[in-house]
């Protein structure tokens, strides 16, 4: 595969060329595929009971695309799905396809280990390892072979997620002793260290105070510019703000408790002049 | 404060409250006192019986020992030797050399045997330290006068040099050195065999087994057995490392034997037979501290396409290791203090030569002072106190190095 | 204190809703208040009243004021409130639609203004067609502002028919007072003034006519100018030149 090639060569880059790189990569694959990701009829089952049914919807290159909904309707679940990190619960298992870059993830070819580290993640709760700065950002690196400047890449990864500045005297320091906020842009470098192509971000700011969460939504401006991001959110003001394509999750019927996506749009659309009764009455709050 | 109004179906009632809450803090603090009480009061009664007054009479006097004017405490190894030679039969000088030869023995090893076998002092009375110090005129005065040939010497039978003394039968130079170096040795092997085997299975417990039927009767059992009295591991011990592993624990397979033994009764087999009886304590503490691992750290490490290998290695390990450590502190501070099984094994009572393989016979510190305890004189039994106050300090050390090393491995770091 | 048996039953978005309702009162009573200044103003000019041009040129300000207090609840509305599609679209038209009302209400005062002005002048002709173009605006500002009340797409869509007669009224006068003109050109200065009074009214009519279409953009999200046949008619009259 021309991707694993080019993955390989991402592996011993030479310092800035990492950027460019993702970039090339990214503009072959553009001519491969029309979507990053896809999902076509997706259902998500734990054990016998179908937490998600039936969803087709695109994730776009360099957007971010932002799901909502009431909770308990799958969100995050459709989320995992995406990298495959729902398989961390015994007993779950999918129907249907998610198509990265026109393959389906799910093959039985596929390991997911490949999987996670192309499609990286961001938790709701900042989770940084309990060691240095630098070795949270260089251990990601390290486990998949990176022989380049290391000093560089962690370099290059604070900087992309606006920590640069208010660490750069402190690498050494443990990463548990940074504020929240810090400490989200420090998962959020981390996950960039091991240069992913779509970031998942799970309710990456619901933690956060009001400024911090902020921060964040500028960051994701000026990271889809060279990654795709895809956001769960609870937070409907956030996704109106930050995303550029929403998806609407809503549970099919309160008997069987399985969401699916009852509305996919552009984000400017789905907050002034949505078509699904459903996504108006979520979005105006009417929706109990 | 100014009143409330209060709605009369409240009985809002703070200070009975109160009241209640501050009984129920005395209780407490009584349980708490009552046992610091116990414990201080059972540390005091050690002390008690490992210091005081004794009335020691020679056999033969030293003086009369001394050679070519040198006395006794300044000869030299082969001028005791000789003092030894002329004045014990041939018999048991051949046995002397055939348990361990004369060039291999030290110098104070050749004295304390003059001491113990030809001086021979007696002990013919001794009291405890809180009479020692509380009624000191009155014995100086019973000793001159039931034993005027005697001396009153106020021993401390906790010393250094206790320490560095090999067993004897003599109470008087008797140490227990032999009895500390068997205990780490065998403790030795125990950690050798049950931290790795231990900490692997809790591991794998943990993080690899799918929750079927087989894996929770696993997981039963090895609660069960971390209750299972030590007795029967004794005897565990006994058919399988004593006997039927006797090529591998008396070194033949090596083909290192000690001569003295031939069998299996070594070292080994007994740091074996305590590294089985301690494995399951290693197991549930590891598997509790591998389970007090945050999932969100996990989930990180997956995040990032890490193996899970590479994850339990690089994050849920070191994150445990402060746990897994507290259990190998218990496990030592268990074995440590095992004396039943150690006895089935065959732990010699009576040997004054250090252990020097794996494969020898050797002795523990609880052995030795149930040995010492079992004797009628009382001088044994301020041995025995001795003895119990280095066993506290000797656990007491190795729980304190263990501590360190948990708190290195637990800084948020 | 309201008790509320089960969860589902607490209605959300309940202080919302009623501060939403209380802006759509306060338009209607803003739309009546210029529906009364334009009515009065024509008929202070067919009566000559002098004074009851002075009141309403002084209650315009009341207009104006109660249009920046309904503009200031809008805006206190968008802030707090996070409106998101139907509601934003509301709250927004709601500003234009105060805004139009404002200017009908300039233009009620610009009558009124004239009247003064023309002092003890007599008129140039009894007004007949104007009082007629008044009542007809009036009737279609009352209908635009029930129909933006209560959402009613179907009226606001029928609404801006009636300006035709508008349109058609306002034509009529202008070949009339052109005609006087043409006889008597010293006619001029008080022709031009009732064509200034017309004109203003013809102006009322239109301003309905964006609030019909600000009323279905609220309800569907679409934004139509509704074609009103007098841009048909100017065009044809370049046409024609």
């Amino acid at each position: 595969m021309e991707t694993t090639k080019y993955l390989k060569s991402l592996l011993t880059p030479k310092g800035k060329k990492q950027e460019s790189a993702v970039m090339a990569q990214s503009l072959q694959s553009q001519e491969n595929t029309k979507y990053v990701l896809e999902t076509k009829g997706l259902g998500i089952y734990y054990g016998d009971f179908q937490a998600v049914t039936s969803v087709n919807m695109p994730i776009k290159r360099h957007k971010i695309t932002a799901i909502i909904g009431p909770s308990g309707c799958g969100k995050s679940t459709l989320l995992r799905a995406f990298n495959r990190m729902n398989e961390l619960s015994p007993g779950t298992r999918i129907e249907g396809e998610v198509l990265f870059e026109g393959e389906n993830l799910y093959d039985p070819t596929v390991d997911p280990v490949e999987v996670r580290y192309r499609i990286g993640m961001v938790f709701q709760k900042p989770n940084p390892f309990p060691k240095s700065v630098y070795e949270n950002i260089a251990w990601g690196a390290r486990i998949h072979g990176f022989k380049g400047n290391m000093d560089e890449l962690v370099e290059s990864c604070l900087l992309q997620a606006a920590l640069w500045d208010e660490v750069k005297d402190k690498l050494k320091q443990s990463g548990l002793a940074l504020s929240g906020g810090q400490q989200q842009r420090l998962c959020i470098a981390r996950a960039l260290a091991v240069q992913p192509e779509v970031i998942l971000m799970d309710e990456p700011a619901s933690a956060l105070d009001p400024i911090a969460t902020l921060k964040i939504e500028e960051l994701m401006q000026e990271l889809k510019k060279n990654y795709t991001i895809v956001i769960v959110t609870h937070n409907m003001q956030q996704a109106a703000r930050a995303s550029d394509y929403t998806a609407m999750m809503m549970l099919t019927d309160r008997q069987t408790r399985s969401g699916t996506v009852i509305e996919y749009d552009d984000t400017r659309v789905i907050f002034t002049n949505p078509k699904d009764k459903r996504t108006e009455d979520y979005v105006t709050g009417r929706f109990g | 404060m100014k009143e409330k109004l209060v709605n009369p179906n409240y009985n809002v009632n703070i200070n009975g409250r109160r009241r209640n809450g501050s009984i129920w803090r005395w209780v407490l603090q009584l349980s708490t006192v009552v046992g610091i009480i116990a414990l201080i009061t059972l540390l005091l009664n050690i002390i008690n019986g490992a210091f005081g007054y004794a009335v020691l009479e020679a056999r033969v006097d030293p003086a009369t020992l001394a050679v070519d004017g040198v006395p006794l405490e300044e000869q030299s190894k082969e001028q005791l030797m000789s003092v030894l030679q002329s004045n014990i039969s041939s018999a048991a000088f051949k046995k002397l050399e055939s348990d361990q030869p004369f060039a291999e023995r030290s110098r104070a090893n050749v004295y304390q045997l003059v001491i113990e076998r030809i001086v021979k002092y007696d002990i013919k009375a001794s009291w405890q330290l809180w009479d020692s110090l509380t009624r000191a005129n009155e014995i100086k005065a019973t000793a001159a006068q039931e034993y005027p040939s005697a001396q009153l010497r106020f021993i401390s039978w906790f010393t250094s040099d206790f320490v560095s003394r090999p067993q004897s039968s003599e109470a008087l130079t008797a140490g227990v050195r032999t009895a500390i170096l068997g205990s780490l040795w065998t403790i030795l092997f125990t950690i050798l065999l049950a931290f790795p085997l231990g900490v692997g299975a809790a591991i794998y417990l943990e993080e690899y087994a799918t929750d079927n039927s087989l894996n929770r009767l696993i997981q039963t059992n090895i609660n069960n057995l971390a209750g299972v009295p030590s007795i029967v591991y004794g005897i565990l011990g006994l058919a399988i490392f004593v006997r039927a592993l006797e090529a591998l624990t008396s070194g033949e397979i090596f083909g290192v034997v000690d001569p003295t033994t031939a069998n299996g009764r070594t070292v080994l087999a007994a740091g074996l037979t305590l590294g089985l009886l301690v494995l399951p304590i290693i197991i549930i503490n590891a598997q509790e501290a591998i389970r007090a691992v945050p999932q969100s750290l996990r989930k990180a490490s997956y995040g990032l396409g890490a193996t899970k290998w590479q994850t339990v290695w690089s994050h849920v390990l070191p994150n445990a290791l402060s746990g897994i450590l507290t259990g190998t502190i218990l496990a030592i501070s268990r074995a440590i203090g095992e004396t039943a099984p150690l006895v089935v094994v065959g732990a010699s009572t009576a040997i004054s030569f250090d252990p020097s393989s794996p494969f020898s016979k050797f002795t523990t510190l609880p052995i030795q002072i149930y040995q010492w305890t079992s004797r009628p004189q009382d001088e044994f039994r301020a041995l025995a106190a001795a003895s119990i106050l280095v066993l506290l300090v000797v656990l007491l050390s190795l729980n304190a190095s263990a501590v360190l090393l948990r708190n290195r491995f637990s800084r948020k770091y | 204190m309201t008790i509320y048996k089960r969860a589902e039953d607490i209605m959300l978005r309940k202080t919302f809703e009623n501060e939403i309702q209380q802006v759509k009162d306060d338009i209607l009573l803003l739309g009546s208040m210029v529906e009364q200044a334009i009515l009065n103003s024509v008929e202070a000019m067919k009566k000559r009243d002098i004074k009851a041009s002075e009141r309403i040129f002084e209650e315009d300000k009341q207009i104006n004021k109660k249009r920046f207090e309904i503009e200031n609840k809008l805006m206190v509305l968008i802030a707090t409130q996070q409106p998101m599609a139907h509601d934003l679209r509301l709250l927004a038209s709601s500003m234009e639609i105060i805004s139009e009302l404002e200017r009908m209400g300039d233009y009620a005062k610009g009558i009124a203004n004239i009247n003064i002005r023309m002092g003890d002048t007599p008129l140039l002709k009894p007004l007949i067609d104007v009082p007629r173009m008044a009542r007809i605006g009036v009737d279609m500002l009352h209908q635009a502002l029930t129909a933006f009340v209560n959402e009613d797409v179907e009226t606001a869509k029928s609404i801006p028919v009636k300006d035709d007669e508008v349109d058609a009224l306002y034509n009529q006068v202008y070949r009339e007072l052109m005609t006087f003109v043409i006889q008597d050109p010293k006619t001029i200065e008080r022709a031009n003034w009732l064509l200034w009074v017309a004109h203003n009214l013809e102006r009322v009519a239109d301003r309905v006519t964006n609030i019909c279409e600000r009323t279905i953009f609220i309800a569907t999200g679409e934004m139509a100018e509704i074609k009103s046949t007098d841009d048909e008619f100017w065009h044809s009259q370049r046409q024609q030149k």
